[in-house]
């Protein structure tokens, strides 16, 4: 018999089966007094199980019934009615011991199944557990690759950004210095003419000895209108070089965006060359008054500030639905450089105000801005451990202040 | 699945009474213990707890000889009803050749009714019975109390559903029977393919039936 059906609580449950656990000796000795006779209990196939195995074939016996069918016998000579009686004892306690049987195989059973599934579930968790142990592993390498992508990607588009809104004067600059070189081309070209004139005078004076016919060819050549002239247009030619070089100059100031040098530098210098760049993108559209007081050197990253200031001057301009005015301020107060810059313009409705400074926000017309303007001017800030704020009134105009700390103790 | 024992000639088929606690699973036993008189009636064994709730099972073995002298055994058994007995209500239910769903009529219970049910299904998929072809009768209880649902409603709800719905009192005993013939009837055609009672046992599905429940007329012709 193997242990699946020695579990399985319904199987066929035999004589032998049902007695099992029960005392024989004193099962045997109580039916013995009752009976007060010998007696014999076999099993269906004629196996003795109580009693005397050698008690006589023809002594009257009674079938004792399992759950439908007799599974064996009781004999004794005794008569009828007693024999019944003996008989339904034995089934009686037949029964309670069925019951019991059944209910622990079935216990067996069922305690075997939980366990088993119990195991199964818990190889599946040992499983699962496992992967994700090793998701774990890799997940902190991925994380790392992607945080590296990103940031990456954001350098790019922050990058982009800076170069989108230089580009963006490059066509004022560009009409700026192109100006002075036309006229001191064209100024180059009449000194060039001079020197002509000068020459055949310098010819003159090798074959002639006559200071009059050489006064002559001086008047000829209208020598005292040259000498005042060439004086004019090199002193022009001088002040548009000049213009150029400053032009220039200020330009340093951005294309140093990605030096990471800091230095020690006067925020007004700075809004003045800003101011300077964008004259061209300013023309017609708005008139810049300026406010700037005495202010401490402060050291900090010129480049990123200048991008600061000019896209903010950049972003008042847009605003502008008429040409309109725009006035920046400086200020040093309570160890902190204050500098505001208000326009008039067409201000920021309210229900754009909480998305101002999120990254690709924009209200601007496609290809004129990216949305990223303000995002990268409030990071610029913050590494100057600075605060940018934003007022704005609709059809009143925009107040931007920005506000950065002087080092403790000046 | 039947057992069919060659040698000693018998086919044991196990029947289970199914259901949420306290629907009368054991009273529709005890009902039938009462009233049948097959050839062959077993005593009821009743597995109880003190507040008269289903432990493992209760078992009513039944049986009668077929013209043929094959011996069919019948097994009823209860599950218990009670939620947190579903391994056992696993285990008993494994084998079954045909089940009866007892179902609570009171308003309150259709909820308890359902997952019962739902319970079934899943339990049978899990001991490898195909649900779709095990014999099944649903059987609405405790008509003899106030607070029911109507038969109508009864029969909207189940009007989709393949099975035949009865209505009972196990109490009183009203239905107990019907509803277990319902069962043999469906359990007759879907065992007659294996085992052919007509043709090989000489066993019709009425006397089926009626010597199951012993209810056959004796007298001879």
């Amino acid at each position: 018999m193997n242990s699946d059906t020695e579990h399985d609580f319904e199987r066929d449950l035999s004589l032998a089966d049902l007695l099992r656990g029960i005392d024989k000796q004193r099962l045997e000795s109580a039916l013995q007094a009752l009976l007060g006779t010998a007696f014999a209990v076999s099993d269906h196939n004629g196996e003795y199980l109580l009693g005397a195995a050698d008690l006589a074939g023809d002594a009257p016996s009674l079938a004792l019934y399992g759950e439908l069918e007799p599974i064996g016998q009781i004999s004794a000579a005794i008569p009828q009615n007693r024999l019944k009686a003996a008989a339904d004892l034995i089934r009686l306690l037949l029964r309670a011991n069925a019951r019991y049987l059944m209910a622990s195989d079935l216990h067996l059973q069922t305690q075997q199944a939980d366990f088993e599934e119990l195991q199964r579930r818990h190889k599946a968790l040992e499983q699962s557990e496992q992967r994700y142990k090793a998701l774990a592993e890799t997940l902190e390498i991925r994380v790392r690759q992607q945080v590296k992508t990103i940031e990456n990607t954001q350098l790019k588009l922050y990058e982009t950004e800076k170069l989108a809104s230089v580009g963006r004067l490059a066509a004022g600059i560009a009409h700026e210095i192109n100006n002075p070189i036309g006229f001191i081309r064209s100024n180059l070209s009449t000194a060039a003419g001079y020197l002509t004139a000068l020459n055949r005078i310098d010819e003159l004076l090798q074959t002639c000895a006559d200071l009059s016919s050489l006064k002559a060819a001086w008047q000829r050549e209208d020598m005292p209108f040259i000498q005042q002239d060439m004086q004019d247009i090199l002193q022009e030619s001088i002040g548009g070089a000049e213009r150029i070089a400053a032009i220039v100059k200020d330009l340093k100031g951005f294309s140093r965006v990605n030096d990471a040098d800091w230095e020690d530098a006067d925020l007004n210098q700075l809004i003045r060359q800003v101011c300077n760049v964008a004259a061209a993108e300013l023309r017609d559209k708005a008139e810049v008054y300026l406010d700037l007081s005495q202010l401490p050197l402060l050291h900090c990253h010129p480049g990123e500030l200048g991008q600061v200031f000019l896209s903010l001057l950049m972003n008042a301009v847009d605003a502008m639905a008429a040409p309109g005015k725009i006035r920046i301020r400086s200020a040093c107060r309570e160890n902190r450089i204050v500098i505001d810059i208000r326009d008039n313009g067409r201000g920021i409705p309210a229900s754009d105000m909480s998305h101002i400074f999120d990254p690709f926000f924009t209200t601007k017309d496609v290809g004129k801005g990216m949305g990223l303007g303000l995002s990268v001017a409030r990071n610029i800030v913050k590494a100057h451990q600075g605060d940018l704020e934003i007022k704005s009134q609709p059809n009143v105009g925009t107040l931007v202040s920005i506000s950065l700390p002087l080092p403790a103790g000046r | 699945m039947a057992i069919f024992d060659e040698e000693s000639k018998r086919l044991s088929i196990k029947l289970v009474y199914y259901g949420p606690a306290q629907s009368g699973k054991t009273t529709n036993l005890m009902r039938l213990h009462d009233i049948l008189r097959p050839d062959l009636k077993g005593d009821i064994m009743l597995m109880e707890t003190a507040n008269d709730r289903t432990l493992f099972f209760d078992l009513l073995p039944l049986g009668f000889k077929a013209p043929s002298g094959l011996l069919i055994k019948f097994k009823l058994y209860t599950v218990p009803g009670q939620v947190v007995h579903d391994s056992t209500r696993k285990a008993v239910l494994s084998r079954a050749d045909g089940v009866v769903f007892v179902a609570d009529s009171q308003r309150g219970q259709s909820t308890n009714n359902g997952e019962s049910f739902a319970n079934l299904e899943d339990n049978a998929a899990r001991v490898g019975i195909d649900f779709d072809r095990l014999p099944l009768v649903v059987q609405f209880n405790k008509r003899d109390l106030s607070g029911i649902l109507s038969e109508e409603e009864v029969l909207r709800r189940w009007q989709a559903a393949p099975w035949p719905v009865l209505f009972s009192s196990a109490l009183v005993g009203d239905g107990v029977v019907e509803t277990f013939n319902a069962l043999l009837k469906q359990v007759y055609d879907s065992l007659d393919r294996e085992f052919e009672f007509q043709a090989r046992h000489d066993l019709s599905r009425a006397a089926f039936i009626a010597q199951a429940s012993g209810q056959i007329d004796r007298s001879p012709p």
